[in-house]
């Protein structure tokens, strides 16, 4: 007997033959509209994977191969030749450029979650004169686009000397207004006798937001935690205007650099992109359902 | 704000002196951070689209305005409009292909995503989330990745779907730098990196909807059904009109990311062939820091902001919520 899903919204009939030599067209129907359904998400997968497979089979083809017409999609001769050539490149330090990468984001992650946990905290559960005015400036310069604050914010790093440093990556990202909105959305939903009870036992109110308010924050933290961690080790445009030298570049510019430089060889770009996508990859794959889930929390403001 | 507070109303030490304190604290240089990098740079931007500016030249006291950084009025402006030179005639194409490309991203993203996104919704549990992870897998890589892995597509010698038309006899088509070809009045290098960036991007609101959709009492939809409608007028008159307010908000922020591309874009094509693909951002990144002319820059940026505005708030009036369930 066929499992009827009900809450199938192609789901017609919630009976099934009673008469076993007649054929039920209607769960025919059904299984063959699953079957269809499937198939279409599975091409979509497809779709989707596929320039991800054109990028790693093309890391693994060597430089003749590759300019062969008509290019194949599987690599006849796989090699790691690319791969050696870039590792053993002295003009590419490889290392450098994710330990820069690796600093930016991971100082940016941890200031942010600091400020806007502490900040989301002050919003949550407090009140005090003019506290919705600030709150809404706040929100307020969320709204406007980056471009808008490009030039300035390059002079005003210029005037600073942070020009060419990564500090310059870290400093203006240290307070994040979208952090502060999310974790005051959270911190709300936690009970406010928890600070009551702090006070009694004579903490100070630093010391309730570090000891009773922080451990409460786990989910969220790591929420926010991840979805900076990606933007900012994604993040392109900023870190192209403030770094010019070579040894301080993050690696979304290491690699229009490189594949710059290197525009006849689509082999070794394609090696260095696989190199730079692939460990975000990873890193989505173990936290992909915090990743999708705060994504999706993002568009509930 | 807590039984202590209620009971201790009239202490005005201790307690509250150390609450003061610490909201004073923490709020005080939220404030001059967040006022002092956004409002100071809307300010100065604001300034600085009335002069004519380059960092290397030697103004006046004030922010380096003034001397030979000349105050030019609404001089920018007025060339954008009707200027005959170069960069006034460059902007006009950004601003035209910017437009392009919003409004070519914003139909075919909808399209894609909602039907994908109730599709996905309607397969049971575990393999929901597989689909979904895998959907989602082009928003978090690198833009550049998703350029030069697109790029590598497009490839003409070298390229996939170059492979494919030669297999069926066509000859290779030059998707990234044939000026000459073109699709529905628009460049087909326009259409090429249109593609690229939905790829990149479906999955981004493929996720809103189908969490959406989850939001949804499953009871409606029964009702209807048990009313006599199928599938697809279920759809319709059921759950788009209860998909409103995420409808409006995913349109806003669709058509707010697609004035903004600059990454894909410039890895892929760089605005080539012969500025079809050359963007509002784009433009700007070159004023800027290429030819140093940060006045025009600052107000060619300024009328970016008008546009997101006008098309933010028409938006919400279009798509004004008047349903709750």
């Amino acid at each position: 007997m066929a499992t009827v899903d009900k809450n199938h919204p192609m789901a017609t009939t919630t009976h099934v033959s009673s008469a076993r030599r007649t054929l039920d067209w209607r769960v025919v129907r059904r299984h063959l509209g699953q079957v269809l359904l499937h198939a279409l998400l599975v091409a979509g997968c497809l779709g989707t994977l596929l320039p991800f497979m054109w990028m790693i089979f093309g890391s693994f083809t060597s430089s003749t191969e590759i300019v062969r017409i008509p290019p194949t999609f599987f690599p006849e001769a796989p090699s790691l030749e690319n791969y050696r050539v870039i590792l053993n490149d002295p003009h590419v330090p490889l290392g450098r450029f994710y330990l820069n990468s690796i600093i930016v984001a991971v100082s940016v992650v941890l200031l942010t979650l600091f400020t806007s946990s502490l900040a989301g905290f002050i919003f949550a559960k407090y009140e005090f004169f003019g506290k919705n005015s600030v709150f809404g400036f706040i929100l307020a310069t969320m709204m406007i686009p980056f471009q808008v604050l490009m030039v300035p914010s390059y002079l005003m790093l210029a005037k600073l000397k942070l020009i060419d440093s990564l500090w310059g990556l870290i400093v203006p990202a240290a307070i994040d207004a979208f952090g502060i909105f999310m974790m005051k959305q959270f911190i709300e939903g936690l009970p406010s006798e928890l600070m009551d009870a702090g006070r009694i036992d004579g903490a100070s109110e630093f010391g309730i937001y570090w000891r009773i308010i922080l451990p409460q924050l786990g989910p969220a933290l790591a929420t926010l935690g991840i979805l900076t961690f990606m933007f900012r080790w994604n993040n392109y445009l900023w870190p192209l205007i403030v770094i010019t030298t070579n040894e301080r570049r993050t690696l979304p510019i290491m690699l229009t650099w490189y594949s710059t430089v290197h525009s006849q060889r689509l082999d070794l770009t394609m090696t260095v992109s696989v190199m730079v996508v692939v460990p975000v990859l990873i890193v989505y794959t173990a936290f992909q359902r915090w990743i999708v889930q705060g994504f999706a929390l993002s568009g509930f403001k | 704000m807590g039984v202590l507070a209620r009971r201790t109303g009239k202490r005005r030490s201790g307690v509250f002196a150390g609450q003061r304190r610490f909201v004073l604290g923490v709020t005080i240089p939220t404030i001059i951070y967040s006022g002092g990098l956004s409002l100071l740079s809307i300010a100065w931007a604001f300034a600085l689209m009335f002069f004519e500016y380059s960092p290397g030249h030697t103004g006046g006291p004030l922010l380096g305005l003034g001397g030979n950084n000349p105050f030019v009025g609404l001089a920018h402006f007025r060339n954008m409009i009707e200027g005959t030179t170069l960069e006034s005639r460059l902007f006009r194409t950004s601003l035209n292909n910017t437009l392009i490309f919003a409004f070519g991203v914003l139909p075919l993203n909808l399209g894609l995503t909602l039907p994908l996104a109730a599709l996905i919704e309607s397969v049971p549990g575990r393999i929901k989330n597989a689909f979904r992870a895998i959907y989602f897998l082009p928003v978090v890589t690198s833009s550049v990745g998703v350029a030069l892995m697109w790029g590598h597509l497009y490839h003409p010698q070298e390229g996939l779907l170059n492979a494919v038309i030669r297999r069926f006899g066509g000859s290779p088509i030059f998707w990234l730098s044939d000026p000459r070809l073109k699709f529905l009045g628009v460049s087909v290098a326009m259409w090429a990196v249109i593609m690229a960036y939905l790829w990149q991007d479906y999955g981004y609101n493929m996720v809103i909807f189908v969490a959406a959709l989850q939001g949804i009492p499953k009871e409606l939809r029964e009702a209807a059904m048990i009313d006599g409608a199928n599938a697809w007028q279920v759809f319709r008159r059921v759950t788009v009109p209860l998909l409103r307010p995420t409808l409006l908000f995913v349109c806003v922020m669709t058509m707010l990311s697609s004035f903004q591309v600059f990454d894909i874009i410039q890895v892929m094509t760089n605005g080539e062939p012969r500025n079809q693909t050359r963007v509002l951002v784009l433009d700007i990144y070159v004023n800027a820091f290429r030819y140093q002319r940060m006045g025009w820059a600052a107000a060619a940026s300024f009328v970016l902001l008008l546009v997101v505005v006008v098309v933010t708030v028409v938006q919400m009036r279009l798509l004004r919520t008047e349903w709750e369930y």
